[in-house]
């Protein structure tokens, strides 16, 4: 089946200044990987800019208005000391939001099974009204509102597995039912959110692992909290939040995973589904820092999406 | 060996040590610390009290990951004072320690120094792993048979 891969090249513009951690190189690296002959199967597409209709659905419009209004004309701008924008990051936010609707769109329009949005900046720290964490707009959380509103969907879930809790998606959907957020992130790190008793109106799971946690406390926590909770909400559509900074070599955490274990959670998320919703699932990426651990990681993100089994 | 029970701490400790002010930044103690090579140093108040000790590995502790930013910024934590993350009320030994004692202690808690303090909490010196084993080599070649390596030298 086919696996869409959606990417811009105003993503690898967006410039975070001299040595930041979230740098163009990381698309590079990953985008060299998916280059490859073993992705040769991989559907490349260009996304376009998200509509002012599709990010409102989870910004306020003053929110859209300040942050395109703070992209400087050269240099660098710091809306806060992690979040540094530039002259292209306007466009690099609206083409990474927009990427996750494509792919929402050419998903449920059946043109392919799952996707992979290799975009930057990453998303889910940022708030309805708040930038944060290297994050302008939160493209999953934006592309699931859009998969409900352009698509009547009645109830979408979002899975994130990067290391840091998604303070942003958690915040857009915590108050309605028609959503579902789970993630596993270290606790006590940036943002302080995530801990399990924030459960939503029942319709959100935080999983918060101990610093030197690893493939055991990963199956534990999807096996007991998250998987269940999933399948108990009936979702019609899967995205993922896929952060690889939980990786054992990334610079910014302490959680020990490999390459494997992405692959495992990657099959868990689409067996689940391959049950409820004929397999679709749209996977955006967010952190992930160390460029080989992320290159490596995503690779086999993306070769198992590739290889989802075809459903009826 | 046998000298080296004789001695106790004053014997061995640097006197009248370099001390930092509670309100001093980070980035003058890590000044202190690359300029002399220490590894901590003592905290003082205008009286030269003791207050507390600020080590490499407080620096370092300031670092950690926490959740107010996604990276640690340098000069944002270089800027906080030294009473915010120094050790408060630091193990302190007398002058009058014997020097095995010192070495027992400095194992014990894996320190790397110990500031030495006298009546009134007043701050007189401080010793560290080297000045032990300064003191144990002083201690001992004297009086050893020498060997050809140690007279070739």
């Amino acid at each position: 089946m086919t696996t869409l891969l959606y990417t811009h090249s105003a993503c690898q513009e967006h410039d975070t200044g001299f040595g930041h951690p979230e740098c163009a190189a990381r698309l590079t690296a990953i985008l060299n990987v998916l280059g490859t002959a073993p992705f040769a199967a991989l559907e490349w597409r260009d996304p376009p800019k998200a509509t002012s209709e599709q990010l409102t659905h989870i910004h306020s419009q003053s929110h859209l208005e300040r942050i395109l209004g703070q992209v400087p004309k050269q240099g660098h701008y710091a809306i806060d000391g992690d979040t540094i924008i530039s002259p292209s990051s306007g466009e690099a936010a609206l083409r990474a939001a927009g990427a996750v609707c494509a792919a929402v769109d050419a998903v449920l329009g059946r043109e392919a099974h799952n996707a992979f949005c290799a975009i930057r900046p990453p998303g889910h720290h940022a708030e309805p009204s708040q930038a944060m964490g290297f994050c302008l707009f939160n493209n999953v959380a934006i592309g699931a509102a859009h998969a409900r509103a352009a698509h009547a969907l009645q109830r979408v879930a979002v899975i994130d597995f990067d290391v840091h809790h998604g303070n942003g998606t958690q915040v857009a959907f915590e108050h309605d039912p028609g959503y579902f957020y789970a993630s596993i992130h270290q606790a006590h790190i940036y943002p302080g959110t995530g801990r399990r008793e924030e459960r939503g109106i029942g319709n959100i799971v935080n999983v918060p692992l101990s610093a030197n946690s690893g493939s055991a406390e990963l199956c534990q926590g999807w096996n007991q909290k998250i998987a269940p909770a999933l399948r108990q909400f009936q979702p019609e559509l899967i995205l993922i939040s896929a952060g690889f900074d939980a990786h054992h070599m990334d610079p910014l955490a302490e959680i020990n995973l490999s390459e494997d274990d992405y692959a495992w959670l990657t099959e868990e998320i689409l067996a689940v589904a391959a049950d409820c919703c004929e397999g679709r699932v749209i996977s955006v990426l967010e952190g992930g820092y160390n460029l080989s651990a992320l290159a490596s990681s995503v690779a086999i993100h993306v070769k198992t999406l590739m290889a989802a089994p075809a459903t009826t | 060996m046998y000298e080296f029970l004789q001695y106790h701490v004053r014997d061995a400790m640097t006197v009248d040590p370099i001390a930092i002010s509670p309100k001093a930044k980070l980035h003058e103690a890590e000044d202190l610390f690359e300029i002399h090579d220490f590894n901590g140093v003592p905290v003082v108040n205008d009286q030269r009290q003791l207050l507390g000790m600020l080590t490499k590995f407080d620096l370092l502790k300031a670092f950690r990951f926490d959740s107010h930013t996604l990276v640690p910024h340098y000069n944002a934590i270089m800027e906080q004072l030294v009473e915010t993350v120094m050790t408060c009320d630091p193990v302190a030994v007398s002058p009058q320690l014997p020097l095995s004692r010192l070495l027992q202690k400095l194992v014990e808690m894996r320190t790397k120094s110990l500031p030495v303090i006298e009546e009134g909490n007043l701050l007189i010196g401080i010793i560290s792993r080297q000045d032990v084993l300064k003191a144990l080599r002083r201690s001992t070649v004297q009086r050893e048979i020498l060997t050809p390596r140690d007279r070739a030298s």
